[in-house]
């Protein structure tokens, strides 16, 4: 049985701006489903749709059997929401957040223990803190304290590591993984797409429209060039000559390195590459086949429209 | 019953960490009652006088003297030309000025109509109409005095009834910023009997300025604790992202604005005793009518300015917008409703706006309770008017947090 099923939803603001366009998909009972997309591609409307916060234009929603419109009272019951920015009271310390949020679900910190305990045990020596005191890693813990505090069958993470450091970062993965084990249903969205492979599926999100659901490794089999990486010291020239190159080709820098998938024949268009590379004077050191990422991936379908 | 009351406790635990809210709670009744009610005073109590004498004759002095004694006036001497007096005016060194005609004894012992010339500097209103009231009040008080004096014949017949036509022509000078009244009081000899004005205040024997600004400051302390402070404190709410997190709950609106309201109200409450207390033992006013009633029309006022706190608090987006809306109110409640001025002399049409104005009606319960001893029948209408507003304002709020979170 799905968890979530998402049909035909769209959002507009204003009747202007399309935030969500026409989405559908469905998220497995138990499994950690990751929403990966840009910055303004549409997350977080989504998110506040499923969260109930927002009513949307059309479409629907049912989560474990109910109604996400209709039914939005006992939604809220069997949801964990944890918002994209900080959103508990800054001036309560860390056990008077818990336990007013405790009891806003009529549920106790005792009663469900047995979840945040691996959370707990990180913060505790904090609770009489107040909570805006805290750093970035631990507001999150705490945040996602309160989250789970009543026990919920779905949690929702907006964007949670944003903003968080990369330790804190695979600790609060850790942290999720253990979180599967009492069978909740994690619907986590992120930017960064690196972390999107620690999910069990990921939907892909541009401009308001999914533009491909699979698991991480799916994606990256399904990958249709040939990828190759290199260096060059003058990544702002050859961007210039890229967009007189002849071959079948997608080219994007990728941190400190480049890019390029072929979508010709490799024999023939890697010694073309090279050599289109030395007639325009352009340096760069071996170029190395790699294999692709779920960010690659991302790319690839967006910018060669191979989206369903 | 446990969820409302764990927001009361959240939101007490709130208000007294954060010094800041607390510092007003605590600092700003006490500013405004040991201030502004010492400030506040319409009575004048000092003003400064000149006098020209073209008569220089012993009536002439005698009235000069009359005021020199009165203890209101502050003389500044004789002048010998109305260009120096109009130059001191000017300057305001000073307020009133007193002029008497050429032949000013010998026109009154012929039962010559005379006039003095009182010239007020208008740039202060109260102070022109009161000085040259008290002016009058002195020259007439000596005209009595001069015709009991020369009783005999004719001139018992001399009642000094300075009429109060104040024609006033008030002139601006080009240039300056002084107006004149210029009040002519022709002294007729004809009058018979002279008749004894005495005035009696009711409700306020001693015309204490105290006593009307003081019940008008704890209207103002009232509708700042329900209004003010719970705008802010819903918005910041919004501001800082915790409403979301309270929305995902499965908590009821009514709940969350009921964990709201409660230690709002309260602290209106509270406040509200504290100032009748200090009102008692600070400024001697006793409450004239019931305590019980006074407190729970303060009750429904409280509902009233509660609900249009979260209002604005729904219909802006942060502290900033919800705070310039709250003041605009606040600046034309109070300018309408008559604490510190009276409505009497107001526009239809602004008598009209004030039929929309909570302040007005509470103001009116407040007076009517505290100093004129009220019974409920002579509140009821406000109470009811309150009342509807409470129930109408409030729906409204709910209505409106509820499109702002869906």
């Amino acid at each position: 049985m799905s968890a979530i099923c998402i049909e035909n939803v769209s959002k507009s603001y204003g009747g202007k701006v399309k935030a969500v366009r026409d989405v559908t998909f469905s998220v497995e009972e138990g499994e950690v489903f990751g929403l990966v997309g840009p910055d303004g591609a549409g997350k977080s409307t989504l998110f506040n749709i499923l969260t109930t916060l927002l009513l949307p234009d059309s479409g629907n929603i049912k989560m474990l059997g109910m109604d996400v419109i209709d039914d939005y009272k006992a939604v809220r019951q069997i949801i964990g929401y944890l918002p994209g920015t900080f959103s508990l009271y800054p001036d309560l310390s860390v056990q008077e957040n818990l336990d007013f949020f405790a009891v806003m679900y009529k549920s106790s910190i005792a009663e469900n223990m047995s979840i945040i305990e691996p959370i707990w045990k990180q913060i505790s020596p904090f609770k009489d803190r107040k909570a805006g005191k805290l750093s970035g890693g631990m507001k999150q813990k705490l945040a996602l304290c309160c989250a789970l505090i009543h026990c919920p069958k779905v949690l929702f993470l907006d964007e949670p590591t944003t903003g968080v450091d990369p330790v804190s970062r695979k600790e609060f993965w850790d942290i999720l993984k253990s979180i599967r084990k009492h069978g909740i249903t994690v619907v986590v969205s992120t930017p960064y797409m690196d972390e999107a492979t620690r999910c069990d599926r990921i939907a892909m999100i541009q401009e308001g429209k999914i533009i491909g659901i699979n698991t991480p490794a799916t994606f990256i089999e399904n990958f249709k060039g040939k990828l190759y990486t290199f260096k060059s010291e003058d990544i702002f020239s050859l961007l210039n000559a890229m967009e007189s190159c002849p071959l079948d080709c997608n080219y994007y820098p990728y941190g400190e390195h480049c890019h390029i998938a072929f979508y010709d024949d490799i024999a023939t268009a890697l010694p073309q590459f090279e050599k289109f590379l030395s007639d325009n004077n352009l340096q760069h050191d071996e170029i190395r086949a790699i294999a692709p990422s779920v960010e690659d991936c991302f790319i690839e379908i967006v910018q060669r429209d191979f989206s369903h | 019953m446990r969820i409302i009351l764990m927001l009361i406790k959240k939101e007490f635990l709130q208000v007294f960490r954060n010094p800041l809210l607390l510092s007003i709670l605590v600092v700003a009744p006490l500013v405004e009652f040991m201030i502004f009610p010492f400030c506040a005073d319409y009575e004048i109590k000092v003003l400064d006088i000149a006098f020209i004498d073209n008569d220089r004759s012993q009536v002439s002095r005698d009235i000069i003297n009359k005021f020199n004694a009165s203890g209101i006036f502050v003389p500044h001497g004789l002048l010998e030309s109305k260009e120096k007096a109009d130059a001191m005016m000017k300057h305001d060194r000073i307020d009133i000025l007193i002029e008497f005609p050429h032949n000013f004894e010998q026109d009154l012992y012929n039962r010559q109509n005379t006039r003095i010339a009182i010239t007020a500097n208008a740039i202060n209103s109260v102070k022109a109409g009161i000085g040259t009231g008290y002016a009058q009040e002195i020259i007439g008080g000596y005209m009595q005095d001069f015709a009991i004096a020369n009783g005999s014949g004719s001139m018992q017949a001399m009642a000094a009834q300075l009429q109060a036509q104040q024609a006033a022509a008030q002139q601006q000078r080009k240039g300056s910023k002084t107006t004149s009244i210029q009040s002519d009081s022709p002294i007729m000899a004809e009058q018979a009997a002279s008749i004894d004005i005495s005035n009696v205040y009711w409700y306020n024997e001693q015309m204490n300025y105290k006593n009307l600004i003081v019940p008008g400051i704890l209207v103002i302390l009232v509708t700042l604790i329900g209004c003010y402070v719970t705008a802010l404190n819903l918005v910041r709410e919004k501001e800082i992202g915790t409403i979301e997190q309270v929305n995902v709950t499965p908590i009821k609106r009514w709940q969350f604005l009921l964990g709201k309201m409660i230690p709002f109200w309260l602290l209106g409450m509270v406040e509200f005793i504290a100032g009748l207390l200090i009102m008692k033992f600070v400024f001697g006013i006793s409450v004239q009518g019931s305590i019980p009633l006074l407190l729970g029309i303060t009750a429904i006022y409280l509902l009233v300015m509660l609900g249009l706190g979260f209002f604005i608090s729904s219909v802006s987006e942060n502290q900033l917008q919800s705070m310039f809306i709250v003041l605009f109110l606040f600046i034309v409640f109070v300018l309408l409703s008559g604490v510190f001025t009276p409505t009497e002399g107001m526009p239809e049409w602004a008598h009209k706006i004030n039929y929309l104005n909570p302040m007005s009606f509470y103001i009116e319960v407040i007076k009517k309770i505290i100093l004129k001893g009220s019974e409920f029948v002579s509140v009821q209408k406000e109470t009811i008017v309150l009342s509807i507003m409470a129930v109408l304002i409030n729906t409204g709020a709910i209505l409106s947090y509820r499109e702002a979170s869906k």
